[in-house]
């Protein structure tokens, strides 16, 4: 029976960037979590290779996205980060799930896009942070983009997949995933489902941290079907569901957070003539959240809090090579997003209290962007990407334009347009020294929180937020350098990068107002500032000595002032994490240290706390074997080896993160 | 007798359709409220009928008078009215505000305003007297009506510390609250005697909404300022449905007559 392996690669982000030889884009990072060989390319040869994870594997998206030097994770529970790019907030980077947009439906952003995926159902994760980030959608921090895994078609049918199961000790948590991918002729299809459970987990200091808990399934279904030479249809559907999910860092805790995910797209994968990849896509997803308190002591009135997002949209993306140097890139997109959330309020004896907290609101989105790349010589090359895009919000319904007149809400649309540009240069100085330099302008528009929220509280200062329907969208202006240096065993890569933005969005006190939450410190309105700025340096080193060691480190800094000079909050120290691994056969060692730097520069203005410097230690360790006509792996470690007492300075709250964690994880390929 | 007939035929049909005619030619004024009382005001040949938006309650009712001929059942709609609402108590009587209507009608009625101040029972009972004037004759009708607290009250009052009189305050908007922006309208009366209870218009108004419950206000909300008659008018704004207090503060000049009083509204 011939059996075809499903390659697997470790995230390592130097040795990705090592990979692109073609033109490539500097300015992507990304991190593979499964490359599939499609064999079917090839009709008469299989792969023999079948390795995979070759380090831990990541125990959720979050944690793989935290490896990287350009993202930072907003933590607030236990899952359920909020991944951003360099010290960008949420709003100026656009995160998308295999290019389409996803909104959480949690008023208090509880629900980034990226708690609903499981790493079992991507392929990779792509960081674009400049230019060539506009394919992806308008923004002002760049884009994240996960990559939805496909299974791959074979003239003869094969059965594949994998079987995980793993425990952390630091929450007593279990893992447990199923995946399977069948293919035959014309057909593929890869079933996933993924169980975890997670009870409270354990501090630094020994103390369980109460209300971490969190219980969540994800299933995935992939079917692909080829449709001629190099063209196939595929469809994707997600559904995750979580429930019982504790936030220390808040005064309730999540009842339920469900996505249901679903796209159509048809791809081909070369066209004649110089055309390339072509993909046309359309999807739709609803996003469904409620808070809960009734697990709450001492709560001084009870809360229903649901909110729900549904978006769908469609994109078309081709590819034109024209000639040997000169590569095109063309996309087209629209999208319609609607929003609802609600708070009532209840006290025995009274009728409920009802609000809108996200006034029923819609957004429609429509854009195109240009990517143009020109190989000038074979050691020089020239990107200039441009976008357009259009969006408009509005209210939908009564209440919530009633809601909001009590602010001088009159009825208005509010109507963005979008311009982007950019342009790259990149130059191969001598045989291994690089240099890459881009500048371009970008904006984004107002999120609908901003421009509709409804005494949203939040918990980083503890006051409550009103949107502003006369917001402004915000301008940048944004340059970055990469340097990268790769002799013999070494790629060394060093960026530096400068942010300006115009009409910069953010909440200002209004003493006026009083608050509506419970125990709030006062209200702020969203508003434009002047412009603020974001500055910083990223690097990562690579080393391999020998073919069986490699050395791994990445440093980032980051550093934010608005326009009188003051600190923006939220932005993270100088963090460094380094990296010795060693292969010993089929065993793998690997020793990890993470420090980060005290952040004592905060924002007076929000109240923000400085955080301490602290040093994480941790080791893992891998082993593969075969039998029984099965692969399989061991991973286990141990994480925060000191039981170090910490908090990285972008979680929320005084909520530290975990102790000492051993963890083991036993995976089963077929 | 032939001549006769078609010349007695043409005056009989004439006369009947004539008299039919005036009786088609007087529409039907379907008046869309609630009819609390009728009667004739003897001296004036007039019939009147009181209509109001509900049953009566203490606080400010808006009333409507339709009159009409007693002869004719014609529509009047030029009439000098005032009224005069006594409570009989037994042993004193005593009257309440009134704000009396224009001496036009529109649209065949004359709107006007009276203030119960407190409900019928077993305190005593009211009466309304409408007094007309119109062709030089005078009218007088006399309905009694009872009168029942509401649920919610929409009615104050108060002693002011800058005067020591007592001030009557009653709610007239909003009257079916809303979440959003609202118009909000009371009325003020000060007590100057037992039977006379004139509109003022000297207090200045002030207007917080607060939720007792969760102990916020709303923003942006319209002081009510005096429009005539007696009648504030303003704005209040609801963030959410549940029970709301309206705080008001009554100031006379610069002196502050009262801040204890609020209205309940529960949506």
């Amino acid at each position: 029976m011939r059996i075809i392996y499903v390659y697997v690669l470790v995230f390592l982000p130097a040795l990705v960037v090592q990979a692109q030889t073609n033109i490539g884009e500097d300015s992507i990072r990304t991190v593979v979590l499964q490359e599939v060989r499609v064999s079917a390319q090839q009709k008469n040869q299989q792969q023999q290779l079948y390795q995979f994870f070759r380090s831990n594997q990541a125990a959720t998206t979050e944690d793989v996205l935290s490896r990287l030097p350009e993202l930072s994770l907003i933590r607030r529970g236990s899952y359920g980060m909020e991944p951003v790019i360099r010290s960008y907030n949420s709003g100026q980077v656009n995160l998308l799930l295999d290019g389409m947009r996803i909104h959480g439906a949690c008023t208090d952003k509880m629900d980034p896009a990226s708690i609903y995926i499981e790493p079992v159902n991507l392929s990779s994760i792509e960081v674009r942070t400049n230019g060539s980030s506009f394919l992806n959608g308008s923004s002002v921090g760049g884009s994240i983009n996960m990559k939805l895994a496909e299974v791959a078609c074979h003239d003869e049918p094969v059965f594949s997949g994998s079987l995980q199961t793993g425990y952390h000790t630091a929450a007593k948590a279990f893992y447990r995933s199923l995946n399977l991918n069948y293919a035959s002729g014309k057909w593929g299809f890869k079933a996933t489902g993924t169980y975890r459970k997670s009870q409270n987990y354990r501090d630094g200091s020994g103390k369980t941290v109460p209300f971490s808990q969190y219980e969540k399934a994800n299933y995935s279904l992939h079917a692909k079907r080829m449709v001629g030479q190099d063209m196939y249809v595929k469809i994707d559907l997600l559904a995750d569901d979580g429930w019982n999910i504790g936030y220390a860092a808040l005064p309730m805790d999540v009842g339920y957070a469900k996505a249901r995910i679903g796209a159509i797209s048809l791809v081909k994968e070369k066209g004649r003539n110089g055309w390339g990849k072509m993909e046309a896509k359309l999807y739709a997803n609803k996003v469904q959240h409620s808070m809960d308190d009734t697990h709450r002591p001492d709560v001084p009135m009870h809360m229903d809090m649901p909110g729900e997002s549904v978006t769908s949209g469609m994109y078309v993306q081709t590819e034109k090579y024209i000639g040997q140097r000169q590569q095109l890139t063309f996309r087209a997109d629209a999208s319609v997003t609607s929003l609802h959330a609600s708070m009532t309020m209840y006290q025995p004896g009274q009728s409920p209290m009802y609000m809108l907290t996200w006034p029923d609101n819609r957004q429609f989105q429509s854009g195109m962007a240009i990517q143009y790349i020109l190989r000038i010589d074979s050691s020089s090359q020239l990107q200039v990407h441009g976008r357009a895009d259009r969006s408009s919000f509005g209210l939908t319904s009564q209440m919530g334009k009633d809601q909001l007149a009590v602010f001088g809400y009159a009825g208005q649309h509010s109507s963005f347009f979008i311009p982007s540009f950019s342009v790259q240069y990149s130059r191969k100085l001598d045989q291994h020294f690089k240099a890459s330099a881009s500048i371009g302008v970008n904006g984004r528009t107002p999120t609908a929180s901003e421009l509709f929220g409804f005494y949203l509280f939040n918990q980083f200062d503890g006051y409550d937020y009103i949107g502003n329907t006369r917001l402004q969208q915000e301008r940048g202006q944004q340059a970055e350098l990469t340097l990268s240096w790769q002799p013999a065993k070494l790629n060394l890569q060093v960026t530096g990068y400068l942010s300006r933005i115009e009409q910069y969005i953010v909440g200002k006190y209004v003493p006026t107002l009083s608050t509506m939450t419970i125990g709030a410190k006062g209200v702020k309105m969203y508003e434009n500032i002047p412009h603020a700025l974001l500055a910083g340096v990223e690097g990562s080193v690579v080393y391999k000595p020998s073919s069986n060691t490699i050395l791994m480190a990445t440093v980032k800094y980051a550093y934010g002032k608005d326009n009188t000079g003051a600190a923006l909050p939220l932005m993270a120290p100088l963090r460094n994490i380094g990296s010795i691994k060693q292969y010993l056969g089929k065993l793998w060692l690997q020793a990890e240290m993470e420090t980060a730097t005290a952040q004592n520069r905060v924002s007076l203005v929000a109240e923000e706390r400085t955080t301490g410097a602290f040093s994480l230690y941790h080791f893992r360790l891998g082993y593969q074997t075969r039998g029984m006509g099965l692969q399989w792996q061991l991973n286990a470690g141990v994480e925060n080896i000191f039981d170090s007492f910490y908090r990285e300075h972008l979680d929320w709250g005084n909520i530290a993160r975990p102790g000492r964690n051993l963890y083991l994880q036993v995976g089963i390929g077929f | 007798m032939k001549k006769y007939f078609s010349v007695l035929l043409f005056i009989c049909l004439s006369v009947s359709f004539f008299s039919c005619t005036k009786d088609n030619l007087v529409p039907e004024t379907v008046i869309p409220f609630q009819k609390i009382g009728e009667g004739y005001a003897a001296g004036a040949a007039v019939k009147v009928e009181l209509y109001a938006t509900k049953a009566l309650f203490t606080g400010y009712n808006s009333l409507y008078l339709a009159l009409y001929d007693s002869s004719s059942n014609q529509p009047i709609e030029n009439a000098q009215i005032s009224l005069m609402p006594i409570m009989d108590m037994g042993t004193m009587k005593h009257a309440c505000p009134v704000q009396n209507p224009s001496s036009t009608a529109t649209e065949k009625l004359f709107a006007c305003g009276v203030v119960f101040i407190m409900p019928s029972g077993s305190m005593g009972s009211w009466s309304l007297t409408v007094n007309l004037g119109l062709n030089g004759k005078q009218g007088k009708l006399t309905l009694p009506v009872t009168i029942t607290d509401p649920v919610q009250s929409r009615l104050r009052s108060f002693v002011s510390k800058a005067d020591n009189a007592k001030y009557f305050v009653a709610l007239l908007q909003p009257q079916n609250p809303k979440v959003g922006v609202n118009d909000m309208e009371i009325a003020i009366y000060k007590a100057q005697t037992m039977m006379s209870y004139p509109a003022d218009s000297s207090l200045t108004v002030s207007l917080t909404p607060e939720m007792p419950t969760m102990g916020h206000g709303s923003p942006n909300n319209i002081d009510p300022v005096h429009t005539g008659n007696g009648h504030y008018k303003g704005k209040v704004n609801f963030t959410m449905t549940g029970l709301w207090y309206l705080n008001l503060g009554f100031k006379a000049g610069n002196v502050i007559a009262d801040t204890a009083n609020h209205f309940e509204v529960n949506f």
